[in-house]
């Protein structure tokens, strides 16, 4: 029987990050985008505990949770910013907000 | 004794510096201002000439220090400085008083006086002057001055024409000047007079002929000789006792001063050269002042013209006789010119000797003077210009017979034009209006001309003067004493004032309005009115070969260097900029992507996926 190696856990680390990338890129909603951000974070986890978990050690573990700490705050800051964004210009879409162009 | 040097060399300044801040309104001031200034230089310039013991006098400082080259500022009083000392102090001095009844109804007479402090500093500085470097910084001091009092009175065309005329041809002049100064530093590692002196003495064969003659460009361009005499006649729409300080006794026979300083470094090629261009001039400018109508244009061509022999007595080998007929000239011109401004001052300024005519019985001061300097400038048995006009012919002919042809046949001529505007301008009867109700000028125009006309006739007698003053003449005039020829010199120096003044006489002694030469011998008229086409060369060559050169310099400037050079390499920088630009397009998205594209490229890159 096939047994789970580290390979298995990087390709999906690899697809994770891939599916939060194309979010990003792709979406218009921000709210959206912020989730696929979150996404591509967790991708990289994915792979920080299986270099942990090969190597035998804990500084990829320790990694982990520092993002996930920080991914946290930066919801919070992400999502208030939207709030108030929401608030002043009544969209959440980023073709709205290219202010800086003209 | 330096502090006297520096006072004598600082007074002028800080009198036209005083005129520029202070007395620019106050014209009146101003004047007394310059004219007691020059006087202080008359008396600090005698203290310096007599304080010396006729011991050579040398002080020098560090001006500027750079690494191993150091430029120093000093004086160096020996004889020659001592007599140009004199002259212009003396000279000066009357000029100012005679200025200030000349110019007492000018509108801008500080502007003037102020020119005239400036010039006197210059001048002095010249005189003064220990090292080539320094000469030349006051030498060009002396064309600023220069184009400054030419240009007076701007807002005639002529006059704003003349400065720039006399100031391009001067720089031409310095250029040359300028070069010879380079080489001689470059040959010889140092610019100070003295040691360049012991340096040729101990090694002769430093000096070479090309060296002499760029730095004898200077004394061409300031002299205006050939070929750059042409501003001289130009330089007359100046005020005409600018004319006499610096266009006839001072300014122009500096540029015999440098000869004379720096005798030691001309080649007998170099001297022979200078000594046929000098008496060339001499002819040259006796055949122009023969038919100009305008009196100081004469006197400005008579004054090429004796430059022209002082330049062929240096290039004789006479540097004193040289000297010696400056300082006649200088009298005997200072006067002509201060006689000429006196007429066109009482004649209203008119300037066309056929337009006077009967002045001799209207202002008999004047006339006399003047015809005392008409008389020691032809060359009159026992008058100033006669002992050193004739110390050059006795040497010409002793030494270098084609120019004592030259000079000889320039004597007559001078006495011939000398006399025709003497006879036009105060003989005969009046031919105009303005002229018959002219009247003798006062005291402060009259008194300079007869101190200057007592020094033309008694100045040829150099055992008069204080020997401090004379020094540097005695040996050479020792030698031309002991010249053979002396009775011939004397009967064809005699014979030449005669036959000139006769032709005057019998030509010009009643004249109309016209020139008579003009209807008797056209051809030989037209050509000598032509000045042989010089400034239509000069013009031709401006305008027909310089004019394009520098416009297909310019081109190639736009083209390459303001074209291709500059505007190229901006616009490279603005084609990149143009496809940067292109990814600010405002969209977030379109940032991330490109974020994490750019990440990746790099961290290929990193990885080596490219080969290393």
């Amino acid at each position: 029987m096939e047994t789970v190696t580290p390979q298995h856990f990087l390709v999906l680390s690899f697809l994770l990050f891939s599916v939060g990338f194309l979010g990003v890129v792709i979406r218009r909603n921000l709210l959206l985008v912020l989730m696929s951000l979150e996404l591509m974070l967790n991708g990289v986890n994915v792979a920080l505990v299986s270099f942990s978990r090969t190597s035998l050690n804990l500084d990829g573990s320790l990694f982990v949770f520092f993002i996930m700490t920080v991914a946290a705050t930066e919801v919070a800051v992400g999502l208030a910013l939207l709030v108030a964004l929401y608030k002043k210009r009544q969209s959440v879409f980023s073709e709205d907000i290219s202010l800086l162009k003209n | 004794m330096e502090t006297v040097a520096f006072s004598i060399l600082l007074l002028p300044l800080l009198s036209a510096l005083i005129t520029l801040l202070f007395l620019r309104k106050a014209g009146n001031i101003a004047s007394l201002l310059s004219v007691a200034t020059s006087g202080g230089i008359l008396v600090f310039a005698l203290y310096l000439i007599f304080e010396g013991q006729n011991e050579v006098f040398t002080w020098q400082t560090t001006w500027m220090k750079m690494s191993s080259w150091e430029l120093s500022f000093g004086f160096l009083i020996d004889a020659p400085a001592r007599l140009l000392l004199f002259v212009v102090a003396f000279v000066g001095f009357l000029i100012h008083v005679f200025s200030l009844g000349y110019m007492a109804d000018d509108d801008s007479k500080s502007r003037y006086f102020g020119g005239l402090s400036i010039f006197m500093f210059s001048m002095i500085g010249i005189t003064l002057a220990d090292n080539l470097i320094m000469i030349f910084v006051f030498w060009e001091l002396v064309g600023f001055s220069s184009y400054l009092l030419i240009a007076h009175y701007f807002s005639t065309d002529e006059a704003a024409q003349a400065s720039k005329k006399a100031f391009i041809v001067n720089r031409v002049g310095d250029f040359g000047f300028l070069i010879g100064i380079v080489l001689t530093y470059w040959a010889f590692g140092t610019v100070n007079l003295y040691e360049l002196a012991d340096l040729v003495d101990f090694d002769p064969s430093l000096v070479t002929t090309f060296l002499g003659l760029a730095l004898a460009c200077g004394f061409v361009g300031k002299s205006a000789q050939f070929p750059l005499h042409v501003w001289l006649p130009d330089a007359m729409a100046g005020p005409t006792p600018v004319s006499a300080l610096i266009h006839a006794a001072t300014m122009v026979a500096a540029g015999i001063y440098l000869l004379l300083r720096i005798d030691f470094m001309f080649t007998p090629q170099a001297l022979s050269l200078l000594a046929i261009l000098g008496a060339g001039m001499g002819l040259y400018a006796g055949f122009c002042a023969l038919v100009q109508r305008d009196i100081k244009k004469i006197l400005a061509y008579s004054t090429l013209s004796q430059l022209g022999y002082m330049a062929a007595a240096f290039g004789l080998g006479m540097p004193g006789i040289a000297l010696f007929h400056l300082m006649t000239h200088a009298f005997f011109k200072a006067l002509m010119f201060l006689g000429s401004g006196s007429v066109i001052h009482a004649c209203h300024h008119e300037q066309d000797i056929f337009n006077y005519g009967g002045l001799r019985k209207k202002m008999p001061i004047t006339a006399f003077t003047f015809l005392i300097g008409v008389l020691a400038i032809s060359g009159v048995n026992f008058l100033s210009g006669y002992f050193s006009k004739d110390a050059i012919l006795l040497s010409a002919y002793n030494f270098n017979m084609p120019v004592f042809v030259m000079l000889y046949a320039g004597a007559i001529l001078t006495a011939l034009y000398m006399f025709r505007l003497y006879f036009i301008t105060f003989e005969g009867e009046s031919r105009s209006e303005n002229s018959s109700h002219a009247h003798e000028n006062n005291a402060l125009m009259t008194g300079p001309l007869i101190l200057l006309a007592l020094l033309s006739i008694v100045g040829g007698y150099h055992t008069l003067f204080p020997f401090a003053i004379v020094e540097s003449l005695i040996p050479d005039i020792e030698r031309v004493a002991s010249m053979p020829n002396h009775m011939w010199m004397i009967v064809l120096g005699t014979f030449a004032w005669i036959l000139g003044a006769i032709t005057a006489r019998n030509f010009y002694g009643r004249v109309g309005k016209e020139d008579p030469l003009s209807s008797r011998f056209p051809t030989f008229f037209a050509l000598c009115d032509s000045k042989l086409f010089f400034d239509q060369f000069y013009g031709f060559y401006i305008k027909r070969i310089q004019d394009p050169i520098t416009r297909f310099i310019e081109v190639m400037e736009l083209l390459f260097i303001s074209g291709l050079l500059v505007r190229g390499t901006a616009g490279v920088a603005g084609l990149f900029a143009l496809i940067g630009k292109v990814c600010y397009n405002g969209k977030i998205h379109a940032y991330a992507f490109w974020f994490v594209a750019g990440t990746i490229a790099f961290l290929t890159y990193a990885l080596g996926v490219f080969g290393n």
